[in-house]
């Protein structure tokens, strides 16, 4: 049996001594090395055709009411574990270098942050899925609330009232899906994997997976769900800002298309429409609004709500090159947004407030700043040979084979990314010179290239060979996406690939008769 | 031939990367090297793989060779893969041969200039994207070309940051090439889902079968496709952009503005011409868009005062006579006409561009006049170019544009309307290129005379030396009755060309008539501008409104202002301001209120206590475990 030590070996960090901020340090750093180093080796062993969920690790819990600690990767957890790892490392790099007060607790609840994001990728159980989905909440509720600006009570609320509406609700769904599982097949167990397999009647799986994809909707956020996103975004420490765009919000999507999707595909299939429509409205409304901010931070984080919106078109066409590119993009706009943000730091140094209009012109003084923006922003625009245009290239292609007219509407979300990150680059680094701080700060320092440099060097990785990602995704893709191409009653030369549904329910035996549960995954590598 | 065709496609990227390298400007001498040198010798390689595939028969003149496996998803592979054919050899000519007496002519006109090597970077990476465009062997990795000359073109008319228009002028040219994208990623798309391939090859292989003649679908194909043409063509009505571009240096407006980049949408054409040749409602289209737009764009170039901006104008117009031939299917004389083009426009622009120079910046007609007699180069320049420019005989786009105009009369009553609407527009062109050369060459000098002259130098002569012998004499290439050098190389690459030949009455007709009507133009143009401002000036309110309409470019700016940018930013301001904090958020702030009164007994979680909040999560979770741990047992 393969063990993951990352999410061991984080719990443990996640308590540092609190004396000396050194040690602290050290000890962050050490944490989420490790996890990263895991997860080179988890990496580095992954079998890149396989569907199946890979380095499974499964302790016994609660197992007579379904409750087990059973985590593991497939094509596409793989990816946003890589991407939580490394964000995560970078923003505790970039913590170091610029401390804020109270550092040790800052780096506690980074690190907290990052297990529950670990936890949340791989979990192969849906009240797992479900612990980690709330322990996600309070290291950021904290990281806004003590170290946000004065709006932060407001956001505070918002933000978590707003996430403990979708929560309960999924939690409704997550017993409810058990139960109703149960009746189905006579088994209980809130396996993801052996859930997807159960062949829920129509009604079932329509209320079931409503359930989770109104949590999903507000987390994401989806238009008009957002409600909590501007306060929050404008509130939290830039940092926080970043890694709720370019992680958590990842937390959502992955969700649809980890548990949504694949265990729920009729439901799914009856709320293509639905969701499809508020996608594409986010990404016309988030564009739009993007355009109009007067502050650096809450364009991107509208461009934000944008592009999540391509991400759930991308799920919701259930197609093998939606869906991958979906993947793509989750990864794509993790490191691109995650890239902005941090260029909006550096800028703001001359900027009063991160307001646009406070700057102009820093090309003048700050010509290296002015390249790496500029590539960002490409990226962040989409423009073709960019990264982030692989990912929407493939989604909308995917979703143009099935529903035109979502793709095509969408496509104006891509005219209106050209209007909002110019509007952004120029303005800040064209025109005539004005800064309401010192312009020579807005230029590149050695500090910011340290976490800077590895997000450019992935976008231009992907940029230029995208099949290192793309490839270990398909069979994963292909398994979630079937159920559901079969549901919306695609011809069969579309379908990805044959669903078994209904597993013998005979050798499994009701809750409380048999502790023994962990017979019913044999078929995954250990 | 494979590895001379990446080596001619990586060089300027190297260029590229090694010019943006240094933290701090490197020596001017190295710059130069640097930036001519990767095109110079990829102009020699393009030589030699011409020279190649000129002595092998026309069937084995195509090599496709992909470096790597770039993607593979769903079962859509796409490779980075360039595909060498006699399209793209003719192409690469134009490129890189046009490109390196460009960039030989900027390494001078530069000097001034403070950020020398930034703008050799940016050079040579449009000239990677450009080779890219016309190299790639998949619409895949033509889209990116396409987007990244976009950049390129964005980066280079922006050139100069700190001035306001100049970045207005760039944000506009991007705008409007993104929405030229959308058309390209749309038709990829509307491909991948009836064919389910990208690559050319089968594409074109299989539209004939599977898109059929005249579908729905592949007059879709072929109209998204034509957005993408029209906006980076600057074809009617996305073409608004193109005289703005001419903020940028003039070496620029030389080689993206004038002979390369815009260009690109007749290339692709001609490129697809299986899939217009199955769309004749498009490919119509595309002829009576090109004959708007030439005819059009003339009448603007008679009043422009600028003298970039009347050559802005008629590359639009030019750049309308290539896209009606193509519309027309007349892909020979297209591209014969796109060659050309680049002959004398380049040559128009560096020679404009040596006046700009040696004035010191000055650009309006009305500080020129007599230059003739301190300027030698540039005059000889700027007249060969204007003399091909109109058409005259012999010069070189006499041969091109006539060609278009005479097949055009063997396609009946539509070809020849379009065919008149283009001798018309030949002989206005006849008339605005001598007005400009008139009132900046001839005539008496400007008041006050010239002072010192900057001097041009060897730089700057042989390139408009080299391009004054290839606009004086390369239509002779391609002569009417004679022998069609250019339609047989490209021969092999028109896989669906109809087969149109002009007869002499045609060839007779159009000749005389753009050949006199032309001289009559140039003629008036030196009675009305000839000899000073004097009978300019006395006329200068003839026509008022007319006079204002043109100028203004039919008010298309305008209208587009009025339409889509004011209404979009009244759009985004009103959700931004009202609807964002009011509306959405009230509406859900209902609901979280009612759902808050329900829970009345927790009113005292308002009290703004984060931590009270996060404890009360706690506890609530773990209430919530319990129960669910209970429910399952139960």
């Amino acid at each position: 049996m393969i063990l993951a030590p990352f999410v061991a070996a984080l719990f443990v960090i996640a308590l540092p001594p609190q004396i000396g901020v050194l040690p602290v340090r050290a000890m962050a750093m050490v944490g989420a090395l490790v996890a990263l180093a895991a997860n080179c080796y988890i990496l580095a062993g992954f079998d890149r055709d396989g569907a199946e969920l890979q380095f499974v690790d499964t302790q016994e819990w609660a197992t007579q009411v379904g409750l087990e600690w059973n985590v593991g990767v497939d094509g596409i957890a793989i990816w946003l574990v890589l991407l939580t790892t490394v964000l995560f490392t970078l923003a505790i790099i970039a913590t170091i270098l610029r401390p804020p007060s109270r550092e040790p607790q800052f780096l506690m609840l980074l690190l907290m942050g990052e297990t529950a994001l670990l936890g949340l990728f791989t979990a192969n159980n849906l009240v797992l899925f479900y612990v980690f989905w709330e322990a996600m909440l309070i290291p950021f509720a904290f990281m806004i609330g003590i170290w946000g600006n004065e709006d932060r009570r407001e956001a505070l609320m918002r933000f978590v009232v707003y996430t403990m509406v979708g929560s309960l609700v999924m939690l409704v769904a997550v017993v409810g899906t058990a139960f109703v599982a149960r009746d189905v097949t006579g088994q209980f167990t809130y396996e993801i994997q052996a859930l997807r397999a159960v062949d829920f009647t129509e009604t079932q799986s329509t209320l079931l997976f409503a359930g989770f994809a109104l949590a999903f909707a507000i987390k994401l956020p989806l238009w008009p769900f957002h409600g909590w996103l501007p306060r929050a975004y404008g509130a939290a420490p830039l940092l926080v800002t970043a890694l709720l765009a370019a992680v958590m919000s990842k937390a959502a999507v992955y969700g649809l298309l980890r548990v949504g999707v694949p265990v729920f595909p009729e439901g799914a299939d009856n709320f293509t429409i639905p969701l499809l429509t508020l996608a594409v409205i986010g990404i016309v409304y988030g564009s739009v609004v993007a355009w109009r901010q007067d502050s650096m931070r809450m364009l991107i984080g509208y461009s934000s709500l944008a592009h999540l919106g391509f991400i759930v078109l991308g799920i919701m066409a259930f197609d093998v090159i939606g869906g991958q590119g979906a993947v793509l993009q989750m990864v794509n706009h993790g490191i691109v947004v995650a890239a902005s943000f941090a260029i909006v730091a550096v800028i703001s140094r001359a900027a009063n407030r991160e307001m646009i209009d406070s700057v102009s012109g820093l090309s003048a003084v700050a010509p290296r700043m002015a390249y790496v923006f500029l590539l960002v922003a490409m990226a962040a625009l989409a423009i073709p040979g960019s990264n982030a245009f692989v990912g929407e290239f493939f989604i909308l292609t995917g979703t143009f084979r099935w529903h035109v007219w979502a793709a095509s509407l969408a496509t104006i979300g891509i005219v209106y990314a050209a209007i909002y990150m110019l509007r952004l680059y120029q303005d800040s680094f064209m025109g005539p010179l004005r800064a309401t701080g010192r312009a020579t700060d807005a230029e590149l320092t050695v500090k910011d290239a340290i976490y800077m440099a590895p997000l450019v060097l992935a976008m231009l990785f992907i940029a230029f060979y995208p099949a290192a990602l793309v490839g270990a995704t398909e069979a994963s893709i292909k398994r979630a996406v079937a159920p559901a191409q079969i549901a919306a009653d695609r011809p069969p030369e579309d379908i990805a690939e044959p669903v078994v549904p209904n597993p013998p329910p005979a050798v499994q035996p009701l809750p409380g008769d048999e502790p023994d549960l962990t017979a019913e995954d044999a078929g995954a590598p250990r | 031939m494979n590895v001379l065709a990446w080596i001619v496609l990586g060089l300027p990227f190297v260029a590229f990367l090694i010019l943006l390298a240094p933290p701090k400007e490197p020596p001017r001498k190295l710059t130069r090297a640097l930036a001519v040198a990767p095109i110079g010798i990829g102009f020699l390689l393009s030589v030699t793989i011409f020279g190649v595939y000129l002595s092998r028969p026309g069937d084995e003149r195509l090599e496709v060779s992909s470096l790597w496996e770039w993607i593979d998803i769903g079962g859509l592979p796409v490779d980075l893969a360039i595909q060498v054919d006699d399209l793209t050899v003719y192409m690469m000519l134009v490129i890189t041969g046009i490109g390196s007496m460009i960039l030989l002519f900027a390494t001078d006109y530069m000097e001034p200039d403070r950020d020398y090597r930034r703008f050799f970077a940016e050079m040579n990476f449009f000239v990677f994207s450009m080779l890219l465009l016309v190299m790639a062997g998949n619409f895949f990795f033509l889209i990116v070309g396409w987007g990244l000359v976009g950049l390129a073109s964005y980066l280079l008319i922006g050139y100069y940051y700190d001035r306001p228009s100049a970045v207005a002028a760039s944000k506009k040219a991007f705008v409007i090439n993104v929405i030229g994208d959308v058309g390209m990623v749309l038709a990829a798309f509307l491909l991948v889902r009836e064919l389910g391939t990208l690559d050319y090859g089968e594409v074109f292989a299989r539209a004939d079968s599977e898109l059929g003649q005249g579908t729905g679908t592949s007059e879709a194909i072929a109209f998204l496709l034509l957005v993408g043409v029209a906006a980076k063509s600057a074809q009617f009505p996305l073409h608004t952009w193109l005289p703005d571009a001419m903020e940028g240096p003039t070496p620029v407006s030389a080689l993206i503005h004038a002979a390369t980049m815009v260009t690109a949408g007749v290339y692709l054409i001609v490129r697809c011409q299986v899939l217009y040749q199955n769309a004749p409602i498009a490919s119509d289209t595309i002829a009576v868009i090109g004959a708007i737009t030439l005819f059009f764009a003339a009448t603007i170039a008679f009043m422009q005062e600028d003298i970039k901006r009347v050559l802005a104008w008629s590359t639009v117009s030019q750049i309308g006579y290539m896209i009606m031939g193509a519309g027309l299917g007349l892909y020979g004389a297209a591209m014969f006409h796109l060659l050309m083009h680049a002959f004398f426009k380049a040559l128009l622009f560096l020679s404009a561009g040596a006046v700009i120079h040696a004035l010191a910046g000055e650009q309006s007609l009305n500080r020129m006049g007599g230059l003739r007699r301190h300027l030698g180069w540039p005059t000889l320049g700027f007249l060969v170019g204007a003399f091909a420019l109109a058409g005259i005989a012999p010069f070189s786009g006499f041969f091109s544009k006539d060609e278009i105009l005479e097949q055009a009369i063997e396609l009946g009553a539509f070809g020849i309307s379009l065919a008149v609407v283009g001798t018309i527009g030949s002989v206005m062109t006849a008339f605005y290129a001598f007005r400009a050369y008139f009132r900046a060459f001839e005539g008496p000098d400007r008041e006050g005379g010239y002072g010192h002259l900057h001097r041009t130098n060897w730089r700057m002569v042989i390139p408009i030396a080299v391009l004054t012998v290839g606009a004086a004499f390369a239509g002779w290439v391609q002569v009417p009755s004679g022998w069609h050098l250019i339609d047989d190389w490209l021969e092999p690459a028109f896989l669906a060309a109809p087969d149109v030949k002009a007869t002499v009455t045609s060839e007779v007709i159009i000749s005389l008539s753009t050949f006199v009507f032309g001289l009559a133009a140039i003629g008036l143009a030196w009675w009305m501008f000839g000899r000073g401002s004097e009978w300019r000036l006395r006329h200068a309110n003839v026509l008022p409104g007319v006079r204002r309409v043109v100028e203004d470019q039919y008010m298309l700016n305008e209208v587009y202002d009025e339409v889509f940018v004011k209404s979009g930013k009244d759009l985004g301001d009103a959700m931004a301001r009202d609807v964002e904090p009011g509306g959405v958020f009230r509406s859900v702030k209902t609901t979280v209120g009612v759902f808050l009164a329900a829970a009345a007994g927790l009113r005292w979680m308002q009290s703004g206590l984060v931590r009270s909040y996060v404890f009360v999560f706690i506890v609530g979770a773990a209430v919530i475990a319990a129960v669910v741990i209970l429910s399952g047992v139960i």
